[in-house]
């Protein structure tokens, strides 16, 4: 009888502990997405930190600041003739900036574009930390809802496209980059080799090769090694003509129909110190 | 404990020094890097003769991790606190020295990353291969263990001037 009994309290310690974890595991569901919104003590305390990370981070900024300029220091020469035979050509670059705006706003009237590039304005910001879990990569930034930083901008560095802002708060952000495999959030690409175009996805990143790959490209279009890749600004999150990297490889998929294109990406994701956040320049 | 929570304090900023500085990430991960804050909470755990105290803090840098590093709700504080009870039952069959430690500081690294991975994929969340978990914990090893040893010899250095005692 006792043995009977101890049994079916058994079987109920495991009925608990079994709806316990999906408990859990619904609540982390829930919890674990990214539109989840800070709270207002999530972000007081996060932004304290960001602060705190900011005043112990500045010592050890200025000493790699300081060892990469000795770094720079013997390329200084050579720089700076090529510098100098720049500043020539600065008033035709001037003259011909001014042609190509009148031409783009031209084009973007004839095509029905909305937004360009250069209808963004550039907000700098310095990047405090990455995320410690590195499960999903993310960086944290020291400007946010204060510096008219919103979820969903676009985030990128003088080489190419790092990244969107998934959360905001007061005096920081959190920045998703585009290394994550995240396959609710496809990018749109386009392929280019200076003559065609060719639109895709990039359908993750594989970890092993370090590499980005992007899909949805029919096997008959013709795609070389070296092509670059740039966003396409279809789907509206990110703005055409943002650099993303370069076509280091091409394979078909399984039923040889796709191809399968891996892109070297731009941006050294090792190695980000400071990001811009572009900001439409009509959202003021 | 006062001394005791300003080593967990240095070693969660040293967590977002490290993460800036050593530029680790799942693309490149350096054989250097480790997760500092449960390592200190593992290496502080024989200073504490009082585990509700002890739970506590594991509770509140759980907390701190998920909002600060993660941006997440209660999920390191589940994944540190689950770490706890494990590591109590190995404190039990495992007496307190260098070597031990740096074997409970091992294995709670492991169980991070083997719970986060298996949470993280059952959500169907950012999910990675299995290959890449094994890289993630065998190059967190080392890190790991010079963490370890350099926090031991500092409490120990510590405990022997008489600024560190034990939790009552």
């Amino acid at each position: 009888m006792l043995k009977y009994k101890k049994k079916i309290e058994g079987k109920y310690i495991a009925i608990i502990i079994f709806i316990l974890i999906l408990v859990i595991l619904a609540i982390y569901g829930k919890t674990l997405k990214e539109e989840r919104k800070l709270n207002f003590f999530e972000s007081i305390i996060k932004d304290s930190f960001v602060f705190c990370e900011k005043i112990v981070n500045a010592p050890f900024k200025f000493v790699s600041n300081t060892i990469d300029d000795f770094r720079n220091l013997k390329d200084i020469q050579k720089e700076n003739d090529i510098l100098k035979e720049n500043i020539d050509k600065i008033g035709a670059i001037e003259a011909e900036n001014i042609e190509l705006k009148n031409q783009i706003e031209a084009l973007k009237k004839e095509l029905n574009i909305d937004y360009v590039l250069t209808d963004y304005e550039q907000i700098n910001a310095t990047v405090v930390s990455r995320n410690v879990g590195y499960w999903y990569n993310t960086l944290t930034i020291d400007k946010g809802s204060k510096n008219d930083i919103e979820e969903g901008m676009v985030v990128i560095n003088a080489i190419g496209l790092i990244g969107k802002v998934i959360k905001v708060s007061a005096y920081s952000s959190e920045v998703r980059l585009i290394t994550t495999s995240d396959t609710n959030n496809k990018i749109s690409v386009s392929i280019s080799n200076g003559q065609n175009k060719i639109n895709g996805l990039i359908n993750g990143y594989n970890y092993d090769s370090n590499l980005l790959e992007v899909e949805g490209i029919s096997n008959t279009e013709e795609v070389n090694v070296g092509d670059t890749v740039y966003t396409s600004g279809l789907g509206g999150v990110f703005p055409s003509g943002i650099l993303i990297g370069k076509v280091v490889n091409i394979t078909t998929d399984e039923y040889d129909l796709a191809k399968i294109i891996n892109v070297e990406p731009s941006v050294s994701f090792n190695d980000i110190n400071y990001v811009s956040i572009l900001k439409r320049k009509d959202t003021e | 404990m006062g001394f005791i929570v300003i080593v967990l304090i240095i070693s969660f900023l040293c967590d977002s020094i490290f993460s800036n500085f050593l530029a680790f990430s799942l693309i490149n991960p350096s054989i250097f890097k480790t997760i500092c804050t449960l390592v200190s909470l593992v290496s502080v755990y024989p200073y504490f003769n009082n585990n509700r105290k002890y739970l506590i803090i594991i509770i509140i840098f759980g907390l701190l991790f998920d909002i600060v590093y993660s941006s997440t709700f209660l999920f390191i504080t589940f994944i540190f606190v689950i770490i706890y009870f494990i590591n109590k039952v190995v404190d039990l069959y495992l007496p307190y020295n260098m070597i031990n430690i740096n074997i409970i500081s091992v294995l709670s690294i492991i169980l991070y990353h083997l719970i986060s991975f298996f949470i993280l994929n059952l959500v169907n969340y950012n999910t990675y291969s299995l290959s890449i978990l094994l890289k993630c914990i065998y190059t967190s090893i080392l890190g790991t263990v010079l963490y370890t040893t350099i926090l031991f010899f500092i409490l120990k250095f510590f405990e022997k001037k008489g600024v560190l005692k034990k939790v009552k």
